[in-house]
């Protein structure tokens, strides 16, 4: 059954001629199906940055927010590991002043701590219908393609072939000091993401990337979703 | 496709009632476009001339507008003028008549057609997609096609045979095949007659007008007949289909894919990195993987994959004694085997004692691998070897490597032939008489690395003793390593068989 609020978001999307969600948007579609996402908060104006301070905290990231900002990094419209009011409030005017009046806002969010990063992800694939990506994250993804795919609906089993398939499964035990992965949240993230791509024939493309594992609880930290 | 929740919906399975028995075991064939001689030998003189070399048991009705004779039959001016009704039709009329042919043979009874005929949808051009939509409108009305643009049905049992393939083998055996490609399948056919391997049916459908992959995998996956599905696959006509039936094969029989054309980028424009990454390599390799099917790289491996499915005992061998002779066969194998996930473990003090006893010394090793260290120990130490290791309770198959070719130096030092010298047929009686009491299956690897024109006495030699081994039952390889990763293929199946 389609999530309601997923719904809503996607069909104003698409009534605006959109191709893409925000950052935004696209974590409250992965949060209305249960998939874990960073605490965060769209800050317009002031007043939404005292309130996104105030619910967010320390360490915080802030973004530029727009659906049609793409390489937020190329054009410097991050800025990480902000620790106190002043810094949050600089870089609040310069991503607004970077965005150079495209519609959005500053994406507030926790800093995530965690040095793994998954990727998770959905490609309509021409034949099969919509398939799930598993695989390692962050730079690695375009680095060592070290991916596995499964087809829409997953099942448990499914999910747990995807990630023993990647070469780098071992980062998901304990490590170096790091507790395991939290397997069975992953198994429900990679089946949740199949599901919005059966929900939605209109969610043509998904990147969830990094996925960081925090402690065992892998969190998306960034999402991109794309649209017929 | 998909129920509310996401649960793949129980799906009719509302392929058209189709006669299969009518189509592989026909007992009376119409071949439509057989020409009475004179002009050069067309196909539909081929495919006939090949059926009747196959020794053919049934009724054949040739079929010309201008009549006459070929190979003794009368030849019909028409399928109205066959005095019976028929069971399958075998077409090679041009293109532009096959609608109607396809037609008259319906209104003979006919169960199914062979289209062997081309200028159909593959031109490109509307004319012959107008010609294959007649086709299927026809086939709609109830009568099966297999084609057009294909080489049709091989079937040993009936005697069927594919284009060219007069001399294919009568043998029954359990392996099923599907292709597109007639091509590949008339060359598999050809391997497969000296590998051993035998089939219940073979279909190359070409365009696949009617008849195609997901439908006659379904066929298959029932057909009791059928032991091991093979398949090359170029491209496909719903994912969705061919992905559930080779998922509800895969989980009654092997299934092996081989499919060709795969690209490692997704072809269309893409904005995400998941969908960059998901080229038809990928997405196929992990479509295969989730039904729990089986993917070969080529055409020998596909070959050889089937060869191991079709003759080992339906299970997974993780343990595996190596026999053969010199050092390097022994390092080769263990690398082989670390790679495919293959254990080759150290036997008993008291096994390698007992084994050493028939062991040339020195320079032999009783240890596993075995190094029987001269290719010239003969078939009855051999023997004792292999039941000696066998007694190990780890292991599952034994895998023997003669190096047959080393006989030519013999049997020139002894001026006699080297089929004379060679003792292929005891060697291949003895690794019988192992399996048959220790109930192990051996592999053999026979490996000839003298391929040159002044040895073609040791070509025909490896030839004879290959054929000696396939006809006691025993699985023959070129190589060590097609054997070992065949035997991995065999153990992914088996061992992660999906409950």
């Amino acid at each position: 059954m389609k999530n309601d609020k997923a719904n809503r978001i996607i069909e104003k999307a698409l009534k605006q001629g959109r191709k893409t969600l925000s950052e935004y948007e696209a974590k409250q579609v992965l949060s209305a199906y249960g998939i874990p996402i960073t605490k965060e908060v769209l800050a317009k104006d002031k007043a939404g940055l005292e309130s996104g301070l105030k619910k967010i905290g320390f360490p915080l990231v802030m973004k530029g927010c727009s659906a049609d900002i793409a390489h937020k990094t190329e054009k410097g419209l991050i800025h990480v590991d902000i620790r106190t009011a002043a810094e949050a409030k600089k870089a609040f005017r310069e991503i607004l002043a970077g965005m150079e009046g495209y519609e959005g806002g500053v994406l507030m969010q926790e800093m995530i701590k965690g040095r793994r990063e998954l990727v998770m992800g959905l490609t309509r694939d021409p034949q099969f219908g919509p398939c799930v990506m598993f695989g390692l994250g962050g730079i690695f993804t375009e680095i060592l393609h070290d991916v596995s795919f499964r087809r829409a609906p997953l099942e448990i089993r499914d999910t747990k072939e995807m990630m023993q398939e990647i070469k780098g499964h071992k980062i998901l035990d304990a490590v170096r000091g790091m507790e395991a992965a939290d397997q069975k949240l992953l198994s429900e993230m990679l089946i949740s993401v199949g599901r919005i791509g059966l929900d939605f024939d209109s969610v043509m493309e998904i990147d969830l990337n990094p996925v960081i594992l925090s402690g065992s609880k892998p969190v998306v930290v960034d999402a991109l979703i794309v649209l017929k | 496709m998909f129920d509310r929740a996401g649960n793949t919906k129980i799906h009719k399975r509302n392929y058209p009632a189709t006669d299969y028995e009518r189509l592989f075991y026909p007992r009376k064939v119409a071949i439509l476009g057989v020409s009475s001689g004179e002009n050069s030998i067309g196909f539909g003189a081929g495919i006939l001339k090949s059926i009747l070399a196959m020794g053919f048991e049934g009724k054949i009705f040739p079929v010309n507008p201008k009549g006459g004779q070929i190979a003794g039959l009368n030849i019909y001016k028409s399928v109205e003028d066959i005095p019976e009704d028929i069971d399958f039709a075998i077409v090679s009329v041009a293109a532009r008549f096959v609608p109607e042919a396809l037609e008259a043979c319906r209104k003979k009874g006919a169960a199914g057609a062979e289209i062997l005929s081309s200028g159909f949808s593959e031109l490109g051009t509307p004319e012959g997609q107008a010609l294959e939509k007649q086709i299927q409108e026809v086939a709609a009305k109830g009568i099966r096609v297999v084609g057009p643009n294909c080489f049709g049905i091989y079937c040993p049992r009936s005697a069927l045979t594919l284009l060219p393939g007069p001399d294919l083998s009568r043998e029954s055996g359990p392996v099923g095949f599907l292709a597109q490609s007639g091509g590949m399948s008339i060359d598999f056919a050809h391997a497969a007659k000296w590998m051993g391997v035998r089939f219940s049916k073979m279909v190359s459908f070409g365009n696949g007008a009617d008849l195609r992959e997901a439908e006659l995998l379904h066929h298959l996956a029932g057909d009791p007949e059928t032991k091991v599905i093979t398949m090359y696959i170029e491209g496909i006509k719903d994912g969705e289909a061919f992905f559930r039936e080779m998922k509800a094969a895969a989980s009654q029989k092997p299934v092996i894919i081989y499919k060709g054309g795969l690209s490692r980028a997704g072809a269309r424009a893409v904005a995400s990195h998941t969908a960059s990454m998901g080229g038809s390599r990928v997405i196929w390799q992990s479509m295969i993987r989730q039904a729990g099917a089986i993917q070969v790289a080529d055409s020998e491996e596909m070959a050889q994959v089937t060869m191991a499915f079709s003759m080992l005992p339906q299970k997974s061998f993780r343990n595996i004694t190596v026999i053969g002779g010199g050092g390097a066969i022994g390092v080769t194998a263990c690398d082989l085997a670390e790679t495919h996930g293959i254990e080759i473990p150290s036997l008993s003090a008291e096994l390698q004692e007992r084994i050493g006893n028939h062991l040339p010394k020195p320079g032999s090793s009783a240890t596993n691998p075995i190094d029987v260290a001269n290719p010239f120990v003969g078939p009855q130490p051999l023997r004792e070897i292999l039941l000696a290791a066998a007694e190990d309770p780890r292991i599952d198959l034994q895998m023997i490597v003669s190096l047959l070719f080393h006989y030519q130096g013999l049997a020139q030092a002894m001026n006699l032939s080297v089929n004379t010298v060679t003792p292929f047929r005891e060697l291949a009686q003895a690794v019988r008489d192992v399996v048959d009491r220790t109930g192990k299956p051996v592999i053999a690897v026979l490996p000839n690395v003298k391929r040159g024109l002044e040895s073609m006495d040791v070509t025909e030699m490896m030839a004879m003793a290959r054929q000696e081994y396939v006809n006691c039952g025993i699985p023959v390889f070129d190589e060590m390593h097609d054997a070992i990763r065949a035997v991995a293929r065999v153990n992914t199946y088996y061992g992660g068989r999906k409950k």
